[in-house]
């Protein structure tokens, strides 16, 4: 249906720029993940930053990360993704937006 | 030189150094543009002052700079060289705690010769005398060559010690600095009371800069230098290009079998037969330098550097 | 009172933000704003239209500096499914005019003048700084705030928290309505996709600084939102917004839901050929007024996202105009309660009275149950097929069958679509009391 090719996720993900700071930002307890069956994160996240693992765990990446907030605010375990905003002057800069 | 002047690629070029009050330290930093786009039709210019910065080895440099003025009780003066958006570099200095603020007026992108010209003439007229340290950047944001600290030690007669993967401070009396060399090999050189350095990113994170430390930045002097016209008794680049290595005439390999014969071609079991060990005086030591590697191959006797740039 | 080191001290500097300073600042107050990200602006995302009128009190003229990609003349809302649309287009001369409508702006470029104009105006900005927590008496009352720098408290008489939609100090002080979750908020992903001034105007009917604002609904498959496109000089901003709630619920990524859009027939014509320049993400605040906090506490006020200021009502999709309002008012109201020595909660009431004197509050209460409507499951999965079923059969000629009434069409759509007609009169009735 495209007449242009689309964009693999990586690439579009490098348009955008991250002053990453070493400091993870997001984490995960990953208990809570694999009693959860719906796992919104993965499929909610905007930048694809949490991925399922076989054994019904989650890895996650802080770096490429936009801080909307949308991966706490579905997620269905009080508690299982804390989230707050990475250190000052590091994340997302955001340019054309 | 050469690498530093062809990337400039419309990039706003600054620099910046710290030095200390009665003996200096000099950190040659530049703060990049780092524009996603060009200016749009509107006129907006993404390659502001809200995207750039400087490399983590001018971070390092400066955080450098502010160990060796406390452990020296120096004051520590930052350099930076370029329009108006340098002041941003200057007053993250200042806030990280650098003393005295000073900007070179340039507008345009420069050599390294000139760079390191224009930071030589401020230094004098701050009073070059009481310059102790220099601590500089291995590498800018937009990777330049380098050789900014070079010049600056054979501009100001000091001695040097460059691409530093690790600094001993101890009291900042001697300072040891520790070199990468060829094949996992290190160098360790003891700088007494004074010297360039440059160091690689990897050496020190800069301390994050106080709240008090901000704000008082921004109401910080920053003083103005004009700089002096730069001088031509240097060998200069005439051309800029992406670095090829020469291509090299090779007899046929000789060999029973084809490994054989790529072992001959490309001595890749053998271990390099070049190297020498002299004691020279630096003319002699570059003169000696360019002879070898001309035999050796690796340059053509034309187009390889003057014998009489600048070394110590 | 003790010795603080501001009077106030802001926290975001957005558009809620640097009013609330500007205006500080402007009466004469030490003001402290203080921003997470390198530069004001650059963790800020929005569709991509301001309607900056209110900016006339403080900042007269402000079209003639703002910077602006483009003033909208023309509006668009089209109503799809996955092989039909239907469009309602506006245009206006008199919107490319001082003092103008709708403008469309990069948001790195708009706060960062904004919060240039508060600095201009005297406020201290230091960037790279992220608020950590608030500082508070033994009686919860704020009086400062924690940074994530060395030596990073600061005091101040008042705190005006603009931090934005995910607001962790509105939360920290137990302002947040405990019912707000998922449900109140959506995601907002967008690609700026770069295409030459010329194609962009040939493509969307548009001329010099003019420019197009086109809002989709039925675009976003089973997760209720919507979609829009906006211009921008060399560049158009194509998204989709999502509710939340129903994202995580079903199997399809933000950007499969965006290529999708981009896929639609009405669509592919507009944005073929471009190159994706930047994709961003950001959440809104959706609920309106139901979500919307209490607005002060002891030593503290919220703005902005923060308080939930967010107007998503369909034919009207607003929030930077109730940030720089918000913003403005609450930073009137701050130097009021300064002035009278009395920054309690109490002597703070001025910002909501002010807020329910305006168009902030009053267009959110008139507007509460709207956003509930348009992000509902009827007018979201059911009422688009329905309209567009309804206009095919109007418009198309089906000879020799003769032209049916347009009552049968849309009685027989109505029952096509599965639609009682107890749930259409109730969303009429409750349009019409929102809209009307």
């Amino acid at each position: 249906m495209n007449r242009w090719p689309e964009i693999s996720f990586e690439d579009r993900m490098s348009t955008v720029h991250f002053d990453v700071h070493e400091r993870a930002h997001i984490t995960v307890d990953g208990d809570s993940c694999h009693g959860c069956t719906t796992k919104a994160c993965v499929v909610a996240c905007p930048a694809n930053l949490f991925v399922p693992t076989s054994d019904g765990g989650i890895v996650f990446n802080y770096e490429q990360c936009f801080e909307c907030g949308t991966c706490y605010m579905v997620c269905n375990v009080e508690g299982a993704i804390t989230w707050t905003y990475p250190d000052g002057g590091h994340g997302v800069v955001f340019r054309r937006t | 030189m050469a690498a530093t002047a062809s990337s400039s690629g419309g990039h706003e070029r600054l620099r910046t150094g710290a030095r200390a009050v009665r003996a200096v330290i000099v950190t040659c930093q530049k703060w990049v543009a780092l524009g996603a786009a060009d200016a749009d039709s509107a006129g907006h210019n993404a390659a502001d002052q809200r995207f750039g910065g400087t490399s983590a080895a001018d971070q390092a440099a400066l955080e450098w700079a502010l160990r060796l003025g406390a452990a020296r009780s120096e004051a520590v003066t930052v350099i930076a060289l370029g329009p108006d958006e340098a002041s941003k570099a200057l007053r993250d200095a200042a806030a990280a705690g650098a003393d005295r603020l000073l900007r070179v007026d340039s507008s345009t992108s420069i050599d390294s010769v000139d760079v390191a010209a224009a930071i030589t003439s401020a230094l004098q007229s701050l009073g070059a005398a009481d310059v102790s340290f220099i601590v500089c950047g291995d590498y800018s944001l937009d990777r330049g060559s380098g050789s900014v600290p070079a010049f600056l030690a054979a501009m100001l007669g000091m001695a040097m010690a460059l691409g530093a993967v690790g600094i001993d401070l101890a009291d900042g009396t001697d300072v040891e600095v520790l070199r990468r060399l060829d094949g996992g090999r290190r160098e360790r050189l003891r700088l007494h009371d004074s010297g360039v350095i440059s160091v690689e990113g990897s050496t020190a994170t800069l301390r994050r800069a106080s709240l008090s430390g901000v704000l008082a930045s921004k109401a910080k002097q920053i003083e103005m230098h004009t700089p002096t016209r730069s001088i031509d008794h240097v060998a200069r680049a005439t051309t800029m290009s992406t670095y090829r290595p020469r291509a090299r005439q090779l007899a046929p390999p000789v060999g029973g079998n084809p490994l054989a014969r790529l072992h001959a071609l490309t001595s890749a079991t053998h271990r390099s037969t070049h190297g020498e060990t002299v004691v020279l005086d630096p003319q002699m030591a570059a003169r000696r330098i360019v002879e070898a590697l001309t035999v050796w191959g690796y340059l053509d006797g034309e187009s390889g550097p003057a014998a009489d740039a600048p070394t110590r | 009172m003790s010795e603080t080191d501001f009077d106030v001290v802001v926290v975001g500097a957005g558009p809620a933000g640097s009013c609330a300073a500007l205006s500080l600042a402007k009466a004469g107050h030490s003001v402290l704003l203080v921003e997470r990200g390198p530069f004001a602006g650059s963790k800020n995302m929005y569709g991509g239209v301001v309607y900056p009128r209110i900016l006339d009190a403080l900042i007269p003229n402000w079209w003639e500096e703002a910077p602006i990609q483009r003033w909208v003349t023309r509006r668009q809302t089209m109503v799809m499914t996955p092989t039909q649309s239907l469009t309602i287009d506006y245009r206006s001369d008199t919107w490319a005019k001082p003092p103008y409508n709708g403008a469309t702006a990069y948001r790195p470029d708009f706060d960062f003048w904004l919060a240039g104009k508060a600095e201009a105006a005297g406020a201290q900005l230091i960037c790279s700084t992220t608020v950590t927590g608030l500082l508070r008496d033994g009686h919860g009352r704020t009086i400062g705030v924690r940074t994530d720098r060395p030596d990073g408290d600061i005091t101040a008489r008042l705190v005006i928290a603009c931090d934005g939609v995910n607001s962790f100090l509105a939360k920290e002080a137990g302002l947040y309505r405990r019912d707000v979750d998922a449900n109140s908020f959506t995601l907002g992903v967008k690609e700026t996709i770069a295409l030459p001034t010329d194609v962009i105007n040939e493509r969307f009917g548009v001329r010099g600084r003019e420019g197009a604002d086109i809002e989709i609904i039925g675009c976003t498959g089973d997760v209720n939102g919507g979609g829009f496109i906006y211009t921008n000089l060399d560049t158009i901003g194509v998204g989709v917004v999502l509710k939340l709630s129903k994202l995580g619920a079903q199997r399809q990524r933000p950007e499969e839901i965006i290529a999708n859009l981009k896929a639609h027939p009405s669509v592919a014509p507009l944005v073929e050929g471009g190159e994706v320049k930047e994709y961003s993400a950001h959440l809104i605040p959706e609920a309106g007024y139901d979500m919307i906090p209490t607005l002060a506490g002891d030593g503290l006020l919220i703005a902005g996202d923060a308080a939930g200021l967010c107007l998503a009502a369909g034919i009207w999709l607003e929030g930077v105009n109730f940030a720089l309002a918000s913003g403005m008012y609450a930073g009137d109201a701050a130097a009021d309660a300064l002035r009278s020595d009395d920054t309690s909660a109490a002597g703070l009431a001025g910002y909501r009275q002010r807020l329910e004197r305006t168009f902030v509050l009053k267009d959110h209460a008139k507007l509460r149950h709207i956003p509930h409507l348009v992000l509902g499951d009827r007018l979201q999965q059911e009422y688009p097929q329905m309209v567009a079923n309804i206009v095919e059969r109007m418009f198309r000629v089906d000879n020799p069958r003769p032209k049916p009434g347009i009552r049968r069409i849309l009685t027989q759509e109505r029952r096509h679509a599965g639609i009682r007609w107890r749930d259409l009169a109730k969303d009429t009735w409750t349009a019409m009391r929102g809209f009307g």
